[in-house]
């Protein structure tokens, strides 16, 4: 049903709260929801992904399907934003699981911000390293991938992160911790790996 | 439980990333690090690398706006296709429509009339 006042609702100026009580009935409200969290739910979605065009496709499902359940939607302690975030994980894992393979991501389309004026042996070094980075990421399980992308990318605060992962605020620190510990040890058995090939290489 | 010394590493690259990533200085808080704990150097550098790699992306603004258009005014059905259609093409596409549900029809009518019995020697299966 459309709100017969929603022209006249300055929604940019509604918290989150009124908007989803409002997105309801109103679609417009839900077009407000929709420019709030857009880049974050795409961001998430694509460094799960790997690649635009899936990230593309899940983005959609994810706000297609967040349309067509936010009238069941009641506030029990889990925030709009966290209820968001839930839908794109599921969404992703089943992703995962129909494609029964991790994908790595485009070295072209991830790497474009480096500094014009390195140098190009630095930018490509730079860009080894963060290939390799991205790599020990998603070699993470999946809960470990979530924290990381919801801590640096969307730069949330331990409590959110707890919200949407279900847990307290101090098991987010303690996995942050744990995560950390474990990409060290995979970068560092990636960079053996790359050295190894590269020896071997130049033996053979 | 977590001893004392794992429980103050935590804190501690919880801290770090926090002031990290809103631009503060991190080099007090290493420094604290390095006397207390050996190795919170390279993960210093770690996370870092996190910031500087784990960037947001946007997405296309033709997309953007499509997917908006889609979500609130709705996908068209296939009345609505029709509808957008040249008015050729819709003619041909109803015309289409109506004479597949005459055949349909005329087959539910006709059809257990019209069709054949088949003889039981022809499905007999031969000795």
């Amino acid at each position: 049903m459309k709100n017969p006042f929603s022209r006249r609702i300055d929604y940019t100026a509604l918290d989150e709260g009124q908007l989803v009580a409002l997105a309801k009935e109103d679609k417009a409200a839900f077009g407000e929801l929709y420019e709030r969290y857009l880049p974050k739910i795409y961001s998430y979605v694509y460094y799960r992904t790997g690649n635009v065009h899936d990230a593309e496709d899940l983005t959609a499902k994810v706000f297609f399907r967040a349309l067509s359940h936010i009238s069941n939607y009641v506030e029990k302690g889990v925030p709009f934003q966290a209820w968001l975030y839930r839908i794109a994980h599921n969404l992703v894992a089943n992703w995962h699981r129909d494609q029964g393979r991790r994908k790595i991501i485009a070295l072209d389309e991830y790497v474009a911000y480096p500094l014009k004026t390195e140098a190009p042996d630095r930018l490509a070094e730079e860009q080894e390293e963060r290939t390799q980075l991205l790599e020990a990421v998603r070699g993470l399980p999946e809960d470990r991938q979530q924290l990381l992308l919801l801590k640096f990318v969307d730069q949330m605060s331990n409590a959110e992160i707890g919200a949407i992962m279900g847990r307290t605020e101090g098991a987010i620190k303690s996995l942050y911790h744990r995560t950390l510990l474990a990409l060290r040890e995979e970068m560092v058995a990636i960079q053996d790996g790359d050295r190894k090939q590269w020896t071997d290489g130049k033996e053979g | 439980m977590p001893t004392a010394s794992e429980a103050q590493l935590r804190n501690l690259l919880d801290s770090i990333t926090t002031r990290l990533q809103r631009g503060d200085a991190v080099d007090p808080l290493i420094r604290q690090a390095d006397e207390e704990q050996s190795d919170v150097e390279d993960i210093f550098e770690l996370i870092q690398s996190l910031h500087a790699s784990l960037t947001p992306m946007n997405p296309d603004q033709e997309y953007a706006e499509n997917l908006r258009a889609n979500l609130l005014e709705g996908r068209p059905g296939v009345a609505g296709r029709v509808r957008q259609m040249p008015a050729r093409l819709s003619v041909a596409a109803i015309l289409a429509l109506v004479a597949g549900c005459l055949l349909l029809m005329l087959r539910r009518i006709f059809g257990s009339e019209t069709a054949p019995d088949v003889p039981e020697e022809a499905v007999a299966t031969p000795l």
